[in-house]
């Protein structure tokens, strides 16, 4: 009986949440990678964070990897460093100096704007980057939307 | 290629018109021709873009780093080249560096070093021809940095490093720092995890102080294996190295020893997880002959706090073979030292560091310390410096 009623509230809290999720303006606008369109169909945040922290080169589908960020100070950009590099902007800056001098591997080029990360992933091959869910269209694929 | 590019430019706007004027005669009939020569189109424009982004991966790169800080100490023992008088030369430098791709895994790094304490007079620190295999080999030749400690790519890229300067006790008792050579190096690539091998050869001539006079310091027949396993958290790092030595000249104001079997250990272990910085390594030099054989170690704890990253380092060098100086005047190269450094990396803005330091200098037992001051006739016990300097990397 008492299960019973743990299990009833827990849904209960469920919708509750699913429902503030739907009406948030703020839950709308989601972190998501994508990918040029003729690019993977999905890729894992491990996968994600190795090209981003320069210990692989490629795609999931075996393409060369070119990376793209937006810059700092977006908020698009903090979400990816919080829940995919995991690292500070100050540390990853120190870190791809000291890749860039060694010459281990060039950082991912920053595009100025979400429209312009848009645009050059939809027609770059082997692009990968990110944007806010709400700007995404067809002419780029999602492949992973990273859990908070 | 920049042939095709200026054939498909040229050809564009033709095979627009062609396109548009078919489109406008013909579009009910030739619907599907139509979707054709647009799949021809989407083809070409692929192509295009894989051009453009393969010309972005092979130009011609620039990088530079740059250093300047005020050093000033409590007395004139001379730790780390600093005394009572204030210096700003020292630590201050210029560094740029020139990447040329040569094909799509071929190029020639180049790098450049202006240093204060030099009259800024240029030098070519590096300049080598590099080849990377698909296998995950790689080949160099030239003149490249000498790979004997974990820091010693980034030596003089002080925005690289948490600390103001790398730890005197291991980065200073081999005073040269590139050698000229090849090195072959291959990195195997494991689930989560990477161990990369390296093996080099080359020749040394360079100039080096010692004893308040410039000597020059040779190294034949320089040999040596690195071995670096990380798994992006811990970095387990082994070195070894052997040349003939020859250090002074003979007749010379310093002979510390010709054609001299000089030998190189050291064992490294770094972790950082974005916020939590250790860092430390042990190093022996062996040489036979009159130069000290010194063993060093240091420790180093960094917490990093959003723009700061506060840290201590805990360092020590001994020289080993005291017996063989017995009595001469060089006696005064015997070496026993520990330091203590509390400091502090601040990151001003993107790719400007701001460091603060306060190094503690004692333990010099019956030795000078390793000290010129001490070396050239001082009597210092001890010594405190202090350090605060900028760093640039673009």
């Amino acid at each position: 009986m008492r299960t019973f009623s743990v299990k009833r509230s827990g849904r209960l809290a469920l919708g509750l949440a699913a429902t503030l999720v739907m009406l948030s303006p703020l839950a709308s606008a989601e972190l998501v990678i994508i990918v040029h369109p003729g690019g993977p169909d999905s890729i894992t945040k491990q996968q994600v964070r190795d090209i981003y922290l320069n210990r692989s080169s490629q795609m999931p589908d075996g393409q060369r990897a070119v990376a793209f960020e937006l810059p700092s100070g977006n908020s698009m950009r903090d979400a990816f460093n919080e829940r995919i590099t995991e690292r500070p902007d100050a540390w990853l800056t120190s870190f791809w100096s000291r890749q860039v001098l060694t010459g281990k591997g060039q950082p991912p080029t920053e595009m100025s704007s979400a429209s312009g990360m848009k645009s050059v992933v939809s027609s770059t091959l082997g692009s990968i980057g990110y944007l806010d869910s709400t700007l995404v269209d067809d002419s780029v694929k999602v492949a992973l939307t990273p859990e908070p | 290629m920049k042939y095709s590019l200026c054939l498909f430019r040229k050809s564009t706007p033709a095979i627009f018109s062609v396109t548009l004027l078919s489109s406008l005669l013909s579009l009910p009939a030739h619907g599907q021709d139509n979707q054709q020569r647009l799949n021809q189109m989407e083809e070409r424009l692929n192509a295009l873009q894989k051009q453009v982004t393969e010309s972005n991966l092979e130009k011609t790169r620039f990088n530079g780093f740059f250093s300047t800080g005020y050093t000033r100490a409590t007395n004139d023992a001379g730790y780390d080249e600093a005394t009572e008088d204030s210096d700003l030369q020292t630590l201050s430098l210029f560094g740029l560096q020139g990447t040329f791709s040569l094909g799509r895994n071929t190029d020639a790094v180049l790098q450049l070093v202006s240093r204060g304490n030099e009259n800024w007079d240029t030098e070519l620190e590096w300049g080598y021809l590099r080849h990377q295999f698909h296998t995950g080999t790689e080949v160099r030749a030239g003149k490249m940095r000498l790979p004997l400690f974990m820091e010693s790519e980034t030596l003089e890229i002080g925005y690289g490093q948490v600390w103001a300067r790398p730890p005197e006790a291991v980065y200073d008792p081999v005073p040269v720092r590139s050698y000229l050579g090849a090195d072959l190096a291959h990195t195997f690539n494991f689930d989560s995890s990477s161990l990369e091998t390296r093996a080099f050869a080359g020749h040394l001539d360079d100039d080096a102080d010692s004893l308040g006079q410039t000597i020059g310091v040779e190294l034949r027949n320089l040999t040596g294996l690195t071995a670096n396993w990380t798994n992006y958290l811990w970095t387990f790092r082994g070195v070894y190295a052997r040349a003939d030595a020859s250090i002074g000249s003979v007749g010379g104001p310093v002979n510390l020893g010709q054609n001299e079997k000089a030998e190189f250990m050291g064992l490294g272990l770094s972790y950082d997880d974005g916020a939590w910085l250790l860092m430390s390594e042990l190093t022996r030099v062996e040489v036979n002959g009159l130069f000290q054989n010194t063993d060093s170690a240091y420790i180093t704890f960094g917490r990093r706090i959003k723009e700061v990253t506060p840290y201590i380092t805990a360092s020590w060098i001994e020289s080993k073979d005291n017996f063989k100086r017995d009595g001469t005047p060089l006696a005064v190269l015997d070496t026993r030292r520990q330091a203590y450094s509390l400091g502090m990396r601040w990151d001003l803005v993107a790719s400007v560091a701001m460091k603060f330091d306060w190094t503690h200098a004692r333990g010099f037992g019956n030795t000078t310390g390793g000290l010129i001051g001490n070396q050239l006739g001082g009597s210092f016990n001890s010594t405190d410096v202090y350090t605060v300097r900028l760093d640039a990397a673009f």
